[in-house]
């Protein structure tokens, strides 16, 4: 406990860290500034403002936002990273209330019943409420990644190659069993992802691998070429094949009455304490991440409802549940990632993404090396989410007024910006051309109804997954039984493969399908 | 997912006894992809007796991709599935020649210019565009963009055309 303890007064000692800033205007006189305060504020805002976008999703929202921090030091590049990612998911949920286009597959559910009661005009309730959800889901998941996050990287620090392959393995069946939709695509899209991975040059031999002769791809695919590529243009491509103007239904009362009544709060209450602590354990689970959690705590919350029939009219217990599950979700996602080096899921594995460009590899040795940079982004998780309540209940009328800028406007703008970031990452024309061209791939993939989300996810675990295993076998000399034989990698295999078993399994199939299609009608 | 287009699906492209074919075509694409990474790593070394080269993770998850396709292709055969819906030109051209036009121009022209044109040229993406509002947002835009990247971020960015710096 007093571990805890020190570790998030680190924490908080890092989120509070104040910089002398003498500007020459003043003439020497120099200003503490709370940098990394202000980062997690402009984080939020700005994340917030894309996320609100009607049809941009958080993974895209962050995917466009990761070139303005490149020229942070990296505790603050992370710490507003973050930011982003709660204010987009919370953008992401005001957009479902109010115009019902959910961003993203996590935000589905949230439309259900915000938009309807939007439409009976009780908005400001159903804004307010999911704030006070998301913050109370982000103060326990804070807590809880303090208290695990310790433990779980002693864990990791016994673990070999071998182990962490296993480990992988598990991670990404688990994505597939918790994605939406076909098992088999999913995994294919993975497996192509991990394919994409392999393009460039090999990190032990150094020969060049699939890449043409080209120098551009000598290095590999960028990162975030791709995940700009694949969410941000092809988002775009397809809004606009969508029509994106004429399924927009604005809800166009004024939001008055931001301040959910007494028995609106009694309602939502044992809602978002439900929706927490499911969010907290789908979260955790490698793969789990916000979708599956909202989904899941949306039926659960139907089920266990005195007046099912209620749900999907504006009830809301039905906003409650899945926006505080998939906060407390998005944050306790961290877990995997801070101890064990292994994104659960793409919002985690932009996170990856974005530390390996600071130059960090996350892992187990991040959280021993650099205490002050893991434990500032904790902390900072939960200012951010103060800050979102703070800020977010007062301006909501300015994002409804976002809201009514028109799609035509808003995409020229889009495509402008992602442009200008790809090619801020190297420099590169060339980066530019490819995020187009992943754009068209991404489109393609939404029309054969392929996610790319596991696409991003197998990109980033790829090399990861190629060093482990062949360090494990080179450790074996070369025998393949040594994931069977070791303890621990033998059991994580074994999950994964009973895991694969069910997931194919009718009777379960059909429970999995029904934790979706339930919410759909 | 909601994205259900307003447009009828392809009629008479593809046979009658392909039940599901997006997932049909979908699946051929995989094979097609992993047919492609297994000839372009087939120089790669790796995998003769026990060696763990350069090649062998790459042929390894080409072939897991090519029996996942093939799974899929064969799912999308034998089961009923979604039909192909149509693609939309006009979106996908007109983002595509912006974010060509982006490529192109920022190198020579610096980033106020290759801003201002590739943001014009993806306005043309729908026709829906009302050009006087777009002009006035381009302007904006381009000015924010200008004032965020280099002043703000710090990000060494080119601002104008090169034969006005020289």
């Amino acid at each position: 406990m007093g571990d805890v303890l020190s570790n998030l007064s680190l924490g908080f000692g890092v989120v509070f860290q104040f910089v002398q800033w003498t500007p020459a205007f003043l003439g020497g006189m120099s200003i503490p500034i709370p940098v990394n305060i202000l980062l997690c504020l402009i984080g939020a805002l700005v994340g917030t403002l894309v996320g609100v976008l009607p049809g941009i999703g958080t993974i895209a929202t962050v995917a466009m936002l990761l070139p303005i921090t490149f020229g942070l030091p990296p505790v603050g590049a992370l710490i507003m990273l973050a930011g982003i990612y709660y204010g987009a998911q919370y953008g992401g949920s005001t957009t479902s209330i109010l115009v019902n286009i959910p961003g993203e597959a996590g935000s589905v559910v949230t439309a259900l019943d915000g938009f309807q009661m939007a439409k009976q005009g009780r908005a400001g309730p159903a804004l307010a409420i999911a704030a006070i959800g998301s913050f109370f889901a982000g103060c326990v998941a804070t807590v809880l990644i303090a208290v695990l996050g310790a433990p779980l990287t002693k864990l990791a620090l016994a673990f070999g190659p071998a182990e962490y392959f296993s480990l992988m393995v598990l991670g990404l069946i688990f994505a597939v069993v918790l994605a939406k939709g076909s098992v088999l695509k999913a995994i294919a899209m993975i497996v192509f992802g991990l394919l994409l991975s392999m393009v460039g040059s090999d990190i032990e031999t150094g020969a060049s691998r699939m890449a043409f002769n080209i120098p551009e791809l000598a290095d590999g695919l960028g990162f975030a070429t791709l995940a700009m590529g694949l969410f941000g243009f092809a988002e775009i491509i397809r809004n606009l094949d969508a029509g994106g103007e004429t399924d927009r239904q604005l809800v166009q009362q004024k939001v008055t009455g931001l301040m959910p009544t007494k028995k609106d709060l009694r309602d939502s209450a044992p809602a978002i304490l439900r929706g927490t602590v499911l969010g907290s354990i789908l979260g955790i689970l490698p793969g789990g991440g916000a979708v599956i959690a909202s989904f899941a705590a949306y039926t659960m919350e139907k089920k266990l409802s005195k007046h099912p029939q209620k749900f999907g009219r504006g009830v809301i217990e039905g906003v409650a549940a899945p926006e505080s599950a998939n906060n407390a979700a998005a944050q306790t996602s961290f877990i995997p990632l801070l101890t064990l080096g292994i994104p659960p899921n793409a919002v985690m594995a932009l996170m990856v993404g974005a530390m390996t460009i600071h130059g960090i590899v996350p892992g187990p040795q991040v959280m021993q090396k650099q205490p002050e940079l893991v434990w500032g982004m904790i902390a900072s998780m939960w200012v951010g989410n103060l800050m979102l309540l703070i800020i977010n209940l007062p301006l909501v009328g300015i994002w409804v007024r976002l809201l009514r800028v028109p799609y035509r406007l808003m995409f020229p703008s889009i495509v402008v910006f992602c442009s200008i970031g790809i090619y801020s990452v190297n420099n590169a024309p060339t980066d530019v051309m490819l995020a187009g061209a992943f754009g068209l791939l991404g489109y393609w993939l939404i029309k054969h109804d392929f996610e790319p989300a596991p696409l991003l996810l197998g990109m980033v675990l790829g090399p990861l997954m190629e060093e482990n295993l062949r360090r494990a076998l080179l450790i074996s000399r070369g025998d393949w039984t040594v994931f069977a034989t070791r303890p621990l990698s033998a059991v994580l295999m074994l999950i994964s493969a009973a895991l694969l078993v069910l997931t194919i399994l009718p009777s379960l199939r059909k429970k999995r399908d029904e934790v979706f299609v339930e919410s759909e009608n | 997912m909601s994205d259900t287009p307003s447009h009828g699906p392809v009629k008479y492209i593809m046979p009658k006894w392909i039940r599901g074919p997006q997932d049909f075509v979908g699946g051929l694409a995989m094979v097609a992809i992993a047919v492609f990474a297994l000839w372009a790593s087939s120089d790669l070394q790796g995998m003769r007796g026990f060696s763990f080269g350069a090649g062998t993770a790459p042929r390894m998850f080409a072939y897991l991709l090519l029996g996942l396709g093939a799974a899929i292709a064969i799912v999308g055969l034998v089961k009923d599935g979604e039909h192909i819906t149509t693609y939309a030109w006009r979106g996908p051209l007109f983002v595509s020649l912006a974010i060509l036009s982006f490529a192109a121009t920022i190198r020579p022209m610096g980033l106020i210019f290759a801003a201002f044109t590739s943001f014009l040229i993806a306005a043309l993406g729908t026709p829906e565009t009302r050009w006087k509002q777009t002009i006035i947002v381009a302007v904006c835009l381009t000015t924010f963009c200008s004032l965020l990247f280099p002043y703000a971020l710090g990000l060494p960015l080119q601002m104008l055309p090169k034969f006005l710096i020289r």
